[in-house]
């Protein structure tokens, strides 16, 4: 049913950004050039990733292999359909935010480094999404690492120092075990590919395969924010915000997703991941994760602060649904990567729109600006409607499968913590709501600076984003249909279970 | 023309002599003794090109000095550890490159022949150290790499210079003698000095001589090549040091040591009871070392203490994977001489251009230097990352081979070792990267510093290429080392 195609674009969908990267570097200070660069690679690698989808949904991949650079360990892309998804949510969002940077960031220092590094990042996230071994994958996650520590950096004050430090003495030590992890997994299954559908098998015997999910799950769990490796995220919320976004919806949490997804699905596999039965532990972990950081967001005061403890409880959905090991679940956890990312950007877009219009960054500051922003505050309504799980809008679809799927695998309680979790999720998105749109602006407030059509463009096309994915996911061609093919292969299904 | 077969003396011969006659011929004219003394590298570095494809083309290259056949006369021969004196002259190449502007600064103007002299010499021991298959020519070529390197630091106008040069010294001194009097005693038990030849006929069943040569070679060896713990003369030496030199002591001189060690596996490779102690040994040491040299780096506030303790570390992982003796674990080894080397240099050298165009050397005084000298700045970031070890970059490959190495012989707690150092290394490369890059300068000179000049910066670009090429190279030379390894350790698989 699979047929392999050498390719050359899921090489060019990663140099493309590489590229711009070195455009920008090499133009200066130069705000029109630096722009068109941006634009345009984001543009490019946009239309190359949608390129490959209608061959993606036919059950073609497209590869690219470079050879072997030591025994059993090669250099290569391979599109399949996880992967695609991934590529796909990051390569349209990468546009969007490309155009909220343009704006948000006028004025600010240093351009061309943080343009630079920005480009890089979605490189590296592509070259995470395409990759065809672990060792490929680990290569780009620890560039991924490197590329966003000038982002995080990039208001070189004291804060930003320490925040930066914090990220890479986590996501650095996270590396370090997913490394020691890799080594175990080649001398037990003498190869990494990410291909197969499981490599290790049971006869490694029960004390090197847990050492080695606990590894790999624990080194991948720190991109991924997983309790109680979630300390660098917060504290990252000094960078601007259109590195918040790109670090909480796009780049940087996605790929730990991901890439406990791949460990799940593609180093163990469900059937031997089933025997053994570690998934169950981190199912119940990532549960308790989901309610214990929805709780500790409902006591933030700044907004990007709740938004970071929402993004810790959002990703250990999809965690939590991959652990269940059944169709419905990975459905669920793989639909979760694109509703949670166009959902939590939008309200970092918003984030950013209400900073740079009213200079408010606190949740008690929010009275009145409801009026003062109407269209923005819509959208930000609109997000949290996604998060609570209202239907029609993306969070809905992720809730109804993650039940199902916790139905189909007889863990009933989990369906108790989505009912629980949207319920906090109401608590803390409800109250901003309220307050935006209910509460009188303060008199003695200044009125609104108005802000670019390039900010608040980008917020609408995402908000709209929001109620496309749940009105429309079974849509032809909408990513949905890719999260479904994606989910067939993972869980080893020819045929879908109706 | 390559079945002329006189290159293998030429390799060595010809350092030597170009180094001798450098003072002859430009004494005081230091721009003449910088072009004649580049020449000299870069002709060697043709020759060990010439050598190299030769025995990828044929096999090992035998020749015997002056017609004598081996047992009689003194054999030399160029094998897959040999193959080692092309990056040897490439590096000591690039270094000389580098050196034009800089010992205009750091040398006396009166010494600077005498400088390019003991650099040529230096290279000279050590290809002839390389490719010697004979006990005692190993340990008169020691002695030229060494005593050119203890004069070598001792060139720099700083005043712990000569003290740190007398430390190197008594210690290089004190192993070079161990070393030749266990090729003593190795002579007095097989009456020849041919390594081939003594290892074949080497006595192993009654132990003790032979157990005391072991020791005293292996000792001997482990001080030149710095393993923990006698490798505290190295810190002192290698930070003293003008910073070519720096580097062709860390990156060269100190492998020369583990190549010694290499030769002694060669030669005891009989004796299996003999040589697992000793291995076992070093694979804890090494440990010690590679965990301890990381740690003492990460608190040094100059930068070239800095990477002269990360050498006693990667020295460590390099003994690590020796010690360890399974294949991959010893290729890993075999790769990492070479490719820490390139990392080295390339460090060496950064640091010595910012030395050059600043005066300063504390890690906190680099404050936004990246601003002004953007390329050097950028290639000391890339060598950092290389040196930690992180894919694709060229401080991997052995890392990962050892740590196969370490998994393969049913010693996990050795990864742990590996992963914690390359963390601890990534910690230290964050303060430079962070100074360099993301703090505004502290110092005049800094901020008023231009980018280094071209005769600096050339070699910086040749060894960042290098250093990711090397990092995607590991197959390539893995399986070109991959032969050489079933000499090593006889009996044990």
């Amino acid at each position: 049913m699979t047929v392999e195609l050498f390719d050359l674009r899921p090489l060019l969908a990663v140099l493309i950004s590489l590229a711009c990267a070195g455009a920008v570097f090499a133009v200066r200070e130069n705000p029109r050039w630096r722009a068109i660069w941006s634009l345009s690679a984001a543009g490019v690698k946009f239309a190359l990733v949608w390129s490959m989808l209608p061959g993606a949904l036919d059950g073609k991949i497209h590869a690219f292999g470079f050879g072997e650079v030591l025994p059993g360990v090669a250099f290569g892309f391979r599109v399949d359909a996880l992967g695609l998804f991934f590529a796909l949510v990051s390569s349209t969002l990468w546009v969007i935010t490309t155009v909220y940077a343009l704006a948000y960031m006028r004025n600010s220092h240093s351009l061309s480094r943080f343009f630079g590094y920005f480009a890089l990042c979605i490189s590296t996230t592509v070259g995470i999404a395409f990759a065809e071994n672990l060792f490929t994958l680990f290569v780009f996650y620890e560039l991924l690492t490197v590329c966003t520590y000038p982002l995080i950096m990039h208001n070189e004050d004291m804060a930003a120092r320490r925040a930066g430090r914090k990220y890479l003495l986590y996501t650095l030590s996270g590396g370090a075990l997913i490394m020691a992890g890799m080594v175990m997994v080649y001398t037990e299954a003498g190869t990494l590919s990410l291909a197969e559908g499981g490599i290790l098998d049971a006869s490694a015997g029960h004390a090197s395969l847990l050492t080695i999910f606990v590894l790999l799950i624990a080194g991948f769990g720190v991109k991924a924010a997983l309790m109680p490796l979630h300390g660098w995220l917060p504290a990252a919320m000094v960078a601007p915000t259109p590195v918040s976004a790109l670090l909480h919806a796009v780049a940087v949490v996605k790929a730990g997703v991901f890439g406990i997804l791949r460990v799940i699905y593609e180093v163990f596999g469900a059937d031997l991941l089933r025997d053994l039965g570690y998934a169950d532990w981190l199912a119940m972990l990532a549960g308790t994760v989901i309610i214990i950081a929805s709780i500790n967001a409902l006591r933030q005061t700044h907004i990007k602060a709740r938004l970071a403890w929402s993004t810790i409880s959002q990703l250990s959905y999809i965690v939590l649904a991959a652990c269940l090991l059944v169709p419905l679940g990975a459905l669920a956890s793989i639909i979760h990567i694109a509703n949670q990312a166009f959902s939590k950007i939008t309200m970092f877009f918003v984030a950013g729109v209400i900073e740079r219009a009213t200079g408010k960054t606190r949740v008690d500051e929010l009275a009145g600006v409801g009026r003062q922003l109407p269209w923005t505050m819509t959208a930000f309504t609109v997000a949290s409607m996604s998060f609570i799980g209202v239907p029609l809008t993306a969070g809905f679809v992720t809730k109804w499968y993650l039940s199902l799927g916790a139905l189909q695998a007889g863990s009933e309680v989990f369906v108790g913590v989505m009912v629980i979790s949207g319920l906090l999720n109401a608590a803390y998105w409800l109250p901003m709501i309220y307050q935006a749109f209910f509460r009188p602006l303060p008199a003695n407030r200044p009125d609104a600076v108005s802000v670019s059509p390039m900010m608040v463009g980008p917020v609408l096309i995402c908000a709209a984003y929001v109620i496309l994915l749940g009105a429309g996911a079974s849509a032809p061609a909408m990513p949905f249909s890719v999260a479904e093919a994606a989910a067939r292969f993972a869980i080893q299904l020819g045929v879908w279970p109706q | 023309m390559t079945e002329w077969p006189h290159w293998l003396p030429i390799l060595a011969v010809l350092p030597l002599v170009g180094g001798a006659l450098t003072p002859l011929l430009f004494h005081r004219r230091p721009v003449a003794a910088w072009f004649w003394a580049v020449s000299v590298a870069a002709a060697t570095t043709l020759v060990a090109m010439t050598l190299l494809l030769k025995l990828i083309a044929s096999g090992g290259l035998s020749y015997a000095v002056g017609g004598w056949l081996p047992q009689y006369g003194i054999e030399l021969r160029f094998d897959e550890i040999g193959a080692f004196a092309l990056p040897a002259s490439l590096l000591v190449l690039l270094s000389l490159s580098f050196s034009r502007h800089y010992v205009a600064r750091a040398v006396d103007s009166g010494r600077i022949s005498f400088y390019y002299a003991l650099i040529l010499i230096n290279l000279g021991g050590l290809n002839g150290f390389l490719i010697t298959g004979d006990l005692f020519n190993l340990f008169v070529f020691m002695e030229i790499f060494s005593v050119s390197a203890y004069a070598l630091v001792a060139t720099a106008r700083e005043p712990v210079a000569a003290l740190a040069a007398l430390k190197y010294l008594f210690l290089g001194a004190l192993s070079s003698l161990l070393v030749l009097f266990s090729v003593g005693v190795v002579f007095a038990m097989t009456g020849t000095l041919n390594i081939e030849d003594a290892a074949a006929d080497l006595d192993l069943s009654t132990p003790m001589p032979a157990a005391l040569a072991l020791a005293g070679l292996a000792t001997g060896f482990a001080v030149k090549a710095a393993l923990f713990p006698v490798h505290f003369w190295l810190p002192d030496a290698h930070a003293a040091a003008p910073a070519p030199v720096s580097a062709i002591l860390s990156a060269l001189v100190v492998k020369a040591g583990v190549v010694g060690l290499l030769r002694t596996l060669e030669l005891f490779a009989g004796g299996e009871g003999l040589l697992q102690p000793m291995l076992n040994s070093i694979v804890w040491l090494g440990a010690l070392g590679a965990l301890g040299g990381a740690l003492m780096a990460l608190v040094q506030r100059d930068i070239k203490l800095m990477l002269a303790y990360s050498t006693v570390a990667n020295i460590g992982y390099i003994l690590i994977g020796l010690g360890l003796s399974t294949a991959s674990a010893t290729t890993g080894a075999m790769i990492h001489v070479v490719n820490h080397a390139v990392i080295k240099v390339l460090l060496f050298l950064a640091a010595g251009a910012f030395i050059h165009r600043t005066g300063l050397r504390c890690i906190d005084d680099l404050r936004g230097l990246a601003r002004r000298m953007p390329f050097t700045a950028f290639a000391m970031g890339v060598g950092l990352v290389s040196l930690s070890g992180v894919p694709p970059m060229a401080g991997f490959v052995g890392k990962w081979q050892i740590a196969v190495g370490a998994l393969q012989a049913g010693r996990p707690i050795l990864v742990a070792v590996l992963v914690i150092a390359g963390l601890l290394v990534l910690a230290f490369s964050v303060r430079v990267t962070n100074a360099m890059y993301f703090r505004p300068p502290s110092r005049i000179s800094a901020a008023a510093a231009t980018e280094a000049p071209v005769s600096m910066l050339f070699p910086l670009l040749v060894l960042t290429a290098g250093c990711f090429g090397l990092g995607m190279a590991g197959q390539v030379m893995l399986r070109f080392v991959a032969p050489a390894v079933p000499g090593l350790y006889g009996g044990i698989p």
